[in-house]
């Protein structure tokens, strides 16, 4: 589902490369936990994978024909996240003039699902997040954990390869968090995507397949 | 993809109503006053066109006299009908009559029944039943309906038509059925006309039709060299042409007005999309990284403009056509110009014009938007996820010093740009460099705005004034769109006062000069009648002192408007107690023929002081000595005065037409009572120079009654971008205003700061839109009102009217920083704080 080889990258102006030669694969219906210290680059690693930042080396294979988003240009990285890539954030990312439902129907919009298929997609997903019934609510009078879940099902309702998450229980009181936590790892497997979940909690990399450690050495 | 780009615009209009609204309703009022000046000339150009086709008829060339004194001779008109080429000459008398009762004078035609038939079929006329055998037109007149109407008459009936002392009494013979509805026409026999009213052995024009298989143009070259001196020959499209030309530069003026009214509309959605992309650069954000594709986030904002330019432009047609209706109704169709005097025309909308107006309401919207969308298409997505808005994506360290070296080429090119002559008749040029000094203005907005608020952020300051300073010295792009809008308003407002302050004193000057006797007599177009003309003379007359001045036109340039002629009784050694002349006077020699010209002579005909010409009077071609240049702003296409004893020498005819009395002792009232008589009979008017003067004023402050609608327009719109951006930067800035509310400060220092920055931004603006409209001012007095109108007058800066001004807009500026602090104290301090966006 991933595979990144020998990437590297550093900010202009920074004195050294924030990495270099980096590697890792996540394969299909695997999640795979990132830690790592404050300021070690894994907001940006994620960044590079989604085609958010640019690589200065080294490929990163995605989706079920291993596109290189490396090699792309800005639309077509555009594209391939729309294709391929759901994400979730610390900070939910809502848009608050659209509704719930709305909201949720974006990626379908970007990735040209047929129209005849999105309100029964929307609907099971809304339902299977615990959120039925709140399709023509507006994101203000949402509750933090409400807003995740709405996210989540964003993430996963065009049925990406790749979940990309960036503490995506930053925000959430320990009970949410673990609810949310169920449910991302929960629909993820249900549709045999791949995941990468940054996180600075022990007990949520304890639940996923595997644990990678980030350094300023490297990838452990 | 497009219901989601739907989804976006409907929001936008949700969430931001009023700002929305306030962009369409601007666009539209944009759109509106094209339009309505555009329909409006349109239907007044058509209508005078019409008007003129009924009585000029479908001549391929007409041949005129080129002085309003000269005819031309029937034997010249017997020698062109024997040319082969020429298959119709029809013959024309085209005089000035009275009737009984009536105020004004009347057209009368003399037309030969034949040859009218193939030339001019609609002054054919249709004969009562009882016409008499005798002749086809017979010693009858003619009228059209319109005019029967008016003087209450029906075929049969009585009347007298007076010209000077000579005078026809006749019958009403019938109705002229080709006319138009607002024609005021009369129309006989060539021959009763010439016995009557004369010229003998003359015509006033022939109006040729030659054989098609002829070139008009062709046979106008051989036959011109061949003409006898004072006769010219046009084609009769030249008349349209000269139409056209008259109320010009008048019409262009006013486009540039709505061109400005669209300019400030596309400044507002300038100013709403900018803020729009602003506060949802996240959202934007966050839409890329869910794989919207870049360009869409460019054509987003483009979209949302369109949004609001077409339904904008679709309404601003709407509002025009009704504009439009209610001004011709109102002001009839010259806009309070004084070209056309015709009845209110039809309007009559077509589809190219409409759809033009409608494409330059949405390119204004588009051009408004063009900016935020790039900036928009060039946010970072990551990092604008992260902190939201960058301002000045992926530049690196400032770029101030590329400024001086803006100024270093702009204010230079609009100096050269008002040192350019007009590019065909129109001052391209000026509009070119009020442009550029609104560009150099706008863009020294950030600059001066980072200089003086940096160095006040220096000084301890109490912490709402350092907050406000501060944030107006860090925000340079907010407090630039802020303050563009009301640079570019007041400019325009300011230049605007001035220039109707300058012209205005000017005129009341030359008013003083021009109107030196207490009293005025006027014919308006037909000469004064004898018996009048040797009473005042008399001894027993109330009057100290009599001058007459005869009116009459001259032809120089077939396609251009013809010249006032004035015959005055002036003293030739000392014209400057009459004329308000502008330059030097020049002595002619004793036996020379002086004429004294107009600005607008001068830069036409490019005639000199000093320097002899030939010119087409009185049927020769004279010598004359150009003596000076006088100013007048009556009469825009140019007028000549020529003393009364140089005019007789010439042979010419004097029959004057107007009186200026100066009554005996001062009496006026005396002289009125002695006046009566002659005034009832003859429909004549005396005005007093005060009158004259009042009158004079209220025409002028009537043309530019549509500037003030503007200029208050101008800087609604103004205030209005201020109060939008405000508000908007409150809401980017609410993380930092919550995280100093939870530093301690309270929410009444919250919007303390909030409205004092406003005030310095309006403050900065006001300073250079003040700057800016002093330099347009003397553009639009300097250069565009000479080369447009030929109008010159000296820069007058009505500075109370100007403080005013400022004082107001400052105090709206108040209000509207006071409605962005309101929002300030509003804010939800806690949540803001707890949501990370
Ligand atoms: N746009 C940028 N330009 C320059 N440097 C940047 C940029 N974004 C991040 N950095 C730097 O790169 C480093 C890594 O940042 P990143 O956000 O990836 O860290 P992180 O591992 O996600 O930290 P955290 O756990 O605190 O979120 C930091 O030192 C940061 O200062
Ligand atoms: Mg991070």
């Amino acid at each position: 589902m991933l595979s990144v080889v020998d990437l590297s990258k550093r900010y202009a102006g920074a004195s050294r490369a924030l990495f270099s030669g980096l590697g890792l694969a996540v394969a299909a219906g695997e999640i795979v936990a990132l830690i790592g210290e404050s300021g070690v680059g894994k907001s940006t690693l994620l960044n590079c994978i989604a085609g958010l930042e640019t690589a200065d080396r080294g490929s990163i294979c995605i989706g079920p024909r291993a596109t290189d988003v490396v090699r792309l240009d800005e639309a077509a990285r555009a594209a391939l996240r729309a294709q391929h890539i759901g994400f979730v954030f610390q900070a939910f990312h809502v848009l608050p003039t659209l509704s719930v439902e709305q909201n949720v129907a974006v990626p379908l919009l970007l990735s040209r699902v047929p129209r005849s298929e999105h309100a029964r997609r929307i609907g099971t997903l809304l339902e299977r997040v615990g959120l039925g019934g709140f399709e023509r609510r507006w994101p203000a009078s949402l509750s933090g954990g409400e807003l995740q879940r709405v996210a989540i099902a964003r993430a996963l309702v065009h049925r990406p390869a790749l979940i990309l998450a960036d503490e995506p229980t930053g925000n959430l009181d320990p009970r949410t968090a673990g609810e949310i936590l169920d449910l991302l790892l929960e629909r993820t497997r249900d549709q045999g995507a791949g995941a990468l979940i940054v996180t600075h909690s022990q007990h949520v990399a304890e639940r996923c397949d595997r644990t990678l450690l980030l350094t300023a050495e490297g990838l452990r | 993809m497009r219901r989601l780009a739907w989804w976006l615009i409907a929001a936008q209009f949700r969430t931001r109503r009023t700002a929305t609204l306030l962009s369409l309703l601007a666009i539209a009022l944009g759109v509106a006053l094209g339009y309505a000046i555009h329909l409006i000339n349109d239907a007044a150009l058509a209508d005078f066109a019409r008007a003129m086709n009924t009585v000029q008829g479908d001549p391929d060339v007409v041949l005129a006299a080129s002085d309003s004194a000269g005819s031309v001779p029937l034997g010249v008109l017997d020698e062109l009908a024997r040319d082969p080429a020429v298959e119709v000459v029809a013959a024309v008398i085209d005089t000035r009559v009275r009737v009984d009762g009536t105020a004004t004078p009347l057209r009368l035609l003399g037309i030969d029944a034949f040859s009218a038939a193939a030339v001019m079929p609609r002054l054919l006329p249709r004969p009562a039943d009882d016409s008499p055998a005798g002749g086809i037109l017979g010693g009858r007149v003619y009228a059209s309906p319109a005019l029967l109407e008016q003087l209450g008459l029906r075929a049969g009936d009585a009347l007298t038509l007076r010209r000077g002392d000579r005078h026809w009494p006749t019958v009403v013979g019938g109705e002229l059925p080709g006319t138009g509805a607002g024609d005021r026409l009369l129309v006989a026999d060539i021959a009763w006309v010439q016995a009557h009213f004369g010229p003998n052995g003359a015509v006033s024009e022939g109006r040729i039709r030659l054989t098609p298989e002829t070139d008009p143009a062709r046979w106008q070259a051989d036959h011109r060299p061949r003409l006898p001196v004072g006769l010219l020959l046009r084609a009769a499209d030249d008349e349209g042409r000269r139409v056209a030309n008259l109320s010009r530069a008048y019409r262009v003026n006013l486009n540039v007005l709505a061109l400005v009214a669209l300019l400030t509309g596309a400044f507002l959605v300038f100013a709403t999309q900018l803020t729009a992309v602003a506060q949802r650069s996240t959202q934007f954000a966050l839409l890329g990284v869910l794989g919207l594709a870049p360009r869409m986030r460019l054509l987003q904002v483009l979209l949302e403009a369109l949004a609001i330019g077409l339904p904008g432009a679709l309404l601003g047609l709407g509002i025009g056509y009704a504009l439009a209706l209610a001004f011709t109704q109102i002001l009839g169709g010259d806009l309070g110009g004084g070209f056309f005097s015709t009845s209110s025309p039809l309007l009559v909308p077509r589809a190219a014009p409409a759809l033009g107006f409608l494409g330059l309401g949405c390119a204004a919207s588009l051009g408004g938007a063009l900016y935020p969308a790039w900036l928009n298409r060039r946010q970072p997505l990551a990092q604008a996820l992260k902190t939201g808005f960058a301002q000045n994506p992926g530049a690196h360290g400032h770029r101030f010093w590329r400024l001086p070296l803006l100024f270093a080429l702009l204010v230079p090119a609009a100096f050269g740009l008002t040192r350019l002559p007009a590019i065909s008749g129109l001052p391209l040029a000026g509009y070119a460099a009020i442009a550029v000094v609104l560009i150099v203005g706008v863009a020294a907005a950030p600059w001066l705005t980072r200089t003086v608020f940096g160095l006040l952020s220096r000084r301890s300051l109490s912490p709402p004034l350092q907050v406000a300073v501060q944030n107006v010295a860090q925000a340079p792009l907010m407090a630039q769109v802020a303050a563009s809008g009301l640079i570019v308003s007041f400019a325009l407002t300011a230049s605007m006062v001035i220039m109707v302050a300058s012209f205005r004193s000017a005129v009341d000057q030359w008013l003083d000069h021009v109107l030196p006797a207490p009293l005025y007599l006027r014919s308006k177009g037909t000469p004064l009648p004898q018996a009048l003309l040797d009473a005042v003379d008399r001894a027993d007359a109330p009057f100290a002192r009599v001058e007459r001045t005869a009116h009459g036109s001259l032809t120089l340039d077939a396609q251009r408007p013809a010249l006032a002629l004035i015959v005055r009784e002036i003293d030739r050694r000392d014209p400057g107690t009459r004329l308000p002349f502008t330059g030097p006077l020049f002595d002619a020699a004793p036996g020379e023929v002086v004429i004294w010209i107009s600005e607008a002579v001068e830069e036409i005909y490019r005639l000199r002081p000093g320097e002899r010409r030939r010119l087409p009077l009185l049927g020769g071609d004279i010598e004359v000595f150009v003596g000076g240049v006088w100013r007048d702003y009556a009469r825009q296409f140019g007028a000549v005065v020529i003393a009364r004893e140089d005019y007789t020498r010439l042979g010419g005819d004097f029959a004057p037409t107007d009186l200026a009395l100066w009554p005996r002792s001062g009496d006026e009232a005396e002289a009125l009572r002695w006046l009566a008589p002659f005034t009832a009979a003859q429909g004549l008017e005396v005005s007093t120079n005060g009158e004259l003067r009042a009158l004079s004023l209220s025409i002028f402050d009537r043309s530019f009654a549509v500037t003030h609608a503007l200029e208050a327009a101008a800087m609604l719109i103004g205030l209005f971008g201020l109060a939008v951006t405000l508000a908007a930067s409150v809401w980017l800035r609410a993380r930092e205003l919550a995280t100093l509310g939870a530093l301690g400060f309270d929410r009444r220092m919250l919007g303390r700061a909030v409205m004092l920055e406003g005030l310095l931004i309006a403050a900065i603006g006001l300073l250079i839109g003040l700057a800016c409209g002093l330099a347009i001012g003397a553009i639009l007095t300097q250069v565009v009102n000479p080369q447009a109108f030929h109008w010159r007058m000296p820069l007058d800066v009505p500075v109370l009217a100007l403080l005013a001004g400022v004082a107001l807009t400052l105090a709206a500026a108040l209000l509207a920083s006071r409605h962005a602090a309101r929002q300030a104290t509003r804010l939800p301090l806690a949540q803001v704080l707890a949501s990370a966006q």
